[in-house]
């Protein structure tokens, strides 16, 4: 794996002290944490900003996040979503599966597996970044 | 710039094959590498739960609803992945695939869907309109009240109903019931820490929820009502009455909460206490081991007169220790009947003969110290007891019998025993509190008491009331509150001032219980028993000397408490009942488990390998993971891509091995036709070759005589020693490789194998799959080296699973060293043991071979084998 990449993570979770704490966890581990407490504030930033994974709670008030991921994969298709409930729901996950996230993680998730997640989730991005650019290379070739 | 659009859609897009150049080639190829990890990741994940599950089934470990709805969840997900990935492989191939995933997770999730409530909608029912029917609305213990008062003209307290719909409402609002699920998912309810944190939350959650405007309303109607009849400002009692407590199956005997004596000020209030106790820890916790799911119950509540009793206690209509001693037992006590209920008391012990003419025969009166009476205007207070009443019983001779009678009459109707809450109210009218199926305790064989047998120990303490029978040994543990109860280790002794039906989550984690007070009568008691716990009450103060963490043995049926373990009294306890066997969960997995884990797409090459055919999500991954092999080989060759087709790998001479390089797998771009041993970059690969070069095979001569390796290597070149063979990938044997990673192919004459191994950093990633198949022998020589070598491979760690002649064993989670430790000893094998068969029907020689080749492979594993050195690159 490459050395140390500067991953942004956009967190996404109505409930503030789990937020909060997971945020600093992530920051200590040498990621680039932003956070948000709903779908709106957060879709408002990703118009501004483009993070590479964002951690998306399903159950939140206001926008639903199946609703918000499908208008990140829409507004950005590169960016990973990693969606992260404290509800087990067949439907729900496959949904969002379908509507592209990189993974449906059930909490509690040990942060361990969390930041290889989200290591995971951000080298598709790179490898997805980097297939492009060669397509656009190979294309623009005489 | 039009078709520089159309090729980056042909890239995100999965239906449409990427037309690609040479730049973009070499990074399809890495993308596609990627695909296919976090395939083999999501299979690995779905193995894990598969047999998590499996485990779950066999009785290996106590789970609850939350447990199910997790795993089962988590492997949907990690199944869906595989087959989305497969299409990123494959795009457009495998059409099939995800309708048949689709009917697969929409049967399991009608298994797993929450139930649906029954019963009717109505708020509140007064006694009056109760009777069994009407169970699913009041629950079992105030179904039970209308029938006795209805059906049987027995004299119970008037009162009504808080239904379960009221209590589906109660969490229905506000999104209660959801926050109350995700915050079960999250917690261990076998750790006591958790479980009592969680509880307290839950029971605070409800509590703090305000009640709706309809079922307040509705509630001070029938409050009204009540009062009405009953002429004035009645008190209540609020009695807990959840559906599916006290049927026959479960007992839940004081899992849940009761308040008496309720000023009506505080009904609202006290309803939603009695209603949050059904999180006490140990109701959670008896749901949890019985396999009862939370949300096919309910909680009604009972509201009722207070009867303010001059005396009262428990009927049993036959012994609860012994089912063969048909006689009515009585404990009895003055004032409330709690203190016998809580088994805080021993009570004035009753045996009355069930024969007509009923008769008390036998009688002992305890020295009573105090009574439980109602407070002028709230609540219960205790009151010492002093002169004459202490010593006097508290019934009279025909109240027993009268009592006894109302009880055999209740057994009569519900068709077995029962344990029934009487008192005599002021007017010394009997007035039927609450009965239920009686549980006794297991017959078991009687363990004489060894202090009779010569050189046998003294017991510390003799005495005391078997409260459930049998022996346990273990560390003594106290708990005098609730942070005791924190630290308390499955295995511990539970040692008790008093035998409160709070401790009873504790109780299917103890060896054995002991108390200073109580008897054979409290709800303590009746779920030792239900949960086979030997239990010895009412020891008195000498109990106090029990030290906290000395290892102690109890003989319950014996009476007696000894220091140290007696493992000869302890073997002749019987087992514990398999609690969680038929229970709603229980079934719900193995009918889950029907759609999860039998492997029936087993012969890739055969036709019926198809997505179609697939019953089970084991099917669905298999194929996926079969699939996904074989897109990763063919890829190089299809794109006509050399830099990525397979290179024949060099060692001395050119070896009947190719060798695919998936992404780091070389230590430098290979240009031509071979590619060196040395070049080789990949660590699972080189571990596997150092295996299988380590030590020459020593075993009956290969045909010709010739050194084993040129046989081998002939043997796999050269296509007429293989039979069933179709395709040309299928006749080489092939590594596939990246610097942690590798997939091995192979046939060795006739034996099909393959390795799959990933040795990284991340432990929890770290794998190695062995699967072996088929063979030139008979059957019975095939199936005893399918034994033989699954033996070998469980020496060494693997986790091993055969049907018919194949075999497949798996070694997960291991530090990266330990793991390519392994793959040596899975290189020694896939060499030495092609040539069992010739052994195979010698069991002697298989003997012989079996002790060499663990010698062997200590040699192998810690890399001291004369072939290793040899064998390292440079």
């Amino acid at each position: 794996m490459t050395a140390k990449p500067e991953i942004s993570v956009l967190l996404v979770d109505d409930e503030e002290s789990y937020r909060e704490a997971l945020a600093r966890r992530l920051s200590r581990r040498g990621l680039n944490v932003a956070q948000e407490a709903d779908g709106e504030a957060a879709l408002a930033r990703l118009g501004a900003e483009a993070p590479d994974v964002v951690l998306l709670d399903v159950k939140m008030p206001g926008l639903d996040g199946l609703e918000v991921l499908r208008r990140i994969k829409k507004a950005r298709p590169l960016t990973e979503v990693i969606l992260l409930t404290g509800h087990a729901h067949l439907e729900t996950s496959i949904t969002g599966l379908e509507r592209g996230a990189f993974d449906y993680l059930l909490k509690p998730v040990p942060l361990e597996e969390l930041v290889e997640k989200i290591h995971d989730a951000w080298e598709k991005k790179s490898v997805q970044e980097r297939k492009i650019r060669a397509v656009q290379a190979d294309g623009v070739k005489p | 710039m039009a078709g520089l659009l159309e090729k980056l859609k042909g890239l995100l897009g999965r239906e449409q094959e990427p037309v690609v150049e040479q730049a973009g080639l070499a990074e399809e190829f890495k993308a596609r590498y990627l695909s296919f990890r976090q395939l083999l990741a999501a299979n690995n994940k779905a193995l894990e739960l598969m047999s998590e599950l499996e485990a779950a089934a066999g009785g290996g470990r106590v789970f609850g609803m939350s447990f199910l709805r997790s795993r089962i969840t988590a492997l949907g997900v990690s199944v869906f992945q595989m087959t989305d990935l497969l299409g990123r492989l494959g795009p457009g191939k495998y059409p099939a695939l995800a309708p048949r995933l689709k009917q697969i997770q929409s049967q399991l999730e009608t298994i797993a869907a929450p139930a649906e409530a029954g019963g009717g909608d109505e708020l509140v029912l007064p006694l009056a309109a109760i009777d069994q029917r009407r169970a699913e609305e009041a629950g079992a213990k105030m179904a039970n009240l209308g029938e006795m008062m209805n059906r049987l003209g027995l004299k119970v307290p008037p009162g009504f109903v808080i239904t379960a719909a009221a209590w589906r409402l109660l969490l229905g609002g506000g999104g209660l019931e959801q926050e109350i699920s995700r915050r079960q998912q999250a917690a261990d309810l076998e750790n006591a820490a958790e479980l009592f944190t969680l509880s307290s939350q839950l029971r605070q959650l409800i509590v703090d929820t305000p009640i709706p405007p309809e079922l307040s309303q509705t509630l001070a109607k029938a409050y009204a009502e009540l009062a009405a009849e009953a002429g004035g400002q009645v008190r209540v009692s609020l009695r807990s009455s959840a559906l599916g407590e006290d049927s026959a199956e479960a007992s839940f005997a004081g899992q849940y909460s009761t308040q008496l004596n309720v000023h009506p000020e505080f009904l609202e209030q006290t309803y939603k206490e009695v209603a949050a106790s059904f999180y006490s820890p140990q109701a959670m916790h008896y749901r949890l081991v019985r396999g009862l799911r939370d949300d096919q119950l309910a909680m009604a509540v009972g509201c009722l007169a207070m009867v303010g009793g001059v005396s009262g206690g428990v009927a049993y209509t036959v012994s609860p220790l012994d089912p063969a001693d048909r006689r009515v037992q009585l404990t009895a006590a003055w004032g409330l009947p709690r203190v016998v209920v809580d088994g805080e008391a021993v009570g004035d012990h009753f045996v009355i003969s069930r024969e007509e003419p009923l008769r008390v025969v036998s009688r002992t009166v305890e020295n009573k110290q105090s009574e439980l009476v109602c407070h002028d205007d709230d609540g219960i207070c205790r009151l010492e007891l002093t002169g004459e009443r202490a010593t006097q019983p508290c019934l009279s001779q025909e109240q027993a019998l009268e009592v006894a009678r109302a009880a055999l009459k209740l057994e009569e109707y519900y068709g077995g025993p029962q344990d029934v809450e009487w008192a005599y109210d002021r007017q010394q009218r009997l007035v039927m509190l609450q009965c239920r199926p009686l549980r006794p305790a297991e017959a078991k064989a009687a363990a004489p008491a060894p202090q009779g047998e010569p050189g046998s120990p003294e017991p510390l303490i003799h005495g005391g009331v078997t409260a459930s029978p049998g022996a346990g040994a273990g560390p003594v543990h106290w708990v005098r509150r609730d942070s005791d109860a924190l630290t308390f280790a499955p295995g511990a002794v539970l040692a008790l001032p008093r035998p409160a039906p709070r401790w009873a989550a504790l109780v299917g984690k103890a060896a054995a219980v002991v108390s200073s007070r109580g008897g054979a009568a409290g709800h303590l008691a009746t779920v030792c028993r239900e949960y086979g716990v030997p239990a010895l009450f009412g020891l008195g103060p000498e109990l106090e000397a029990l030290e906290q963490g000395h290892e102690v043995t109890v003989d319950a049926g014996a009476r007696a408490v000894y220091a140290g373990r007696l493992d000869e009294l302890l073997q002749r306890q019987g087992k514990r009942p398999a609690f969680m066997n038929g229970s709603p969960v229980h079934q719900l997995l193995s009918r889950s488990l029907e759609l999860i884990s039998p492997l029936t797409l087993l012969d890739p090459d055969s036709n019926e390998f198809q997505p179609d055919n697939a019953r089970t999500l084991h099917d669905i991954t298999r194929f996926c993971h079969e699939k996904s092999v074989k897109e990763m080989f063919s890829f190089g060759k299809e794109h006509h891509f050399p830099q990525r087709s397979s290179k024949q790998l060099f060692y001395k001479v050119p070896m009947q091995w190719w060798v695919l390089n998936l992404d780091d797998g070389f230590t430098q771009e290979i240009k031509g036709k071979y590619v060196k041993l040395e070049e080789i970059a990949c660590l699972p690969m080189l571990a596997v070759w150092e295996g299988m070069v380590a030590i020459p095979w020593a075993g009956p001569p290969a045909a010709g005589g010739r050194g084993l390796a040129s046989v081998l290597f002939e043997a796999t070149a050269n296509p007429s020693l293989t039979t069933g063979v179709k395709t040309r990938y299928a006749q080489r044997n092939y590594f596939m490789v990246a610097r942690h990673f590798m997939n091995l192919q192979s046939r060795f004459g006739f034996h099909f194998c393959a390795v799959e191994a990933l040795a990284g950093e991340r432990r929890r990633e770290n794998y190695i799959s062995f699967s072996f198949k088929g063979g030139a022998a008979d059957a019975a020589r095939r199936l005893g080296r399918v034994r033989f070598i699954g033996g070998i491979m469980e020496d060494q760690g693997f986790r091993v699973e055969s049907t018919e002649d194949n075999l497949n064993a798996r070694l997960e989670r291991n530090e990266q060293e330990t793991t390519l430790e392994a793959l040596k000893a899975v290189g020694y094998l896939l060499m030495h043991t092609r040539q069992l068969d010739i052994i195979m029907d010698n069991p002697r020689a298989v003997a012989l071979y079996q002790d060499k080749i663990r010698a062997d492979l200590e040699l192998v594993r810690s890399g001291q084998a004369p072939g290793q050195k040899a064998a390292q690159p440079s």
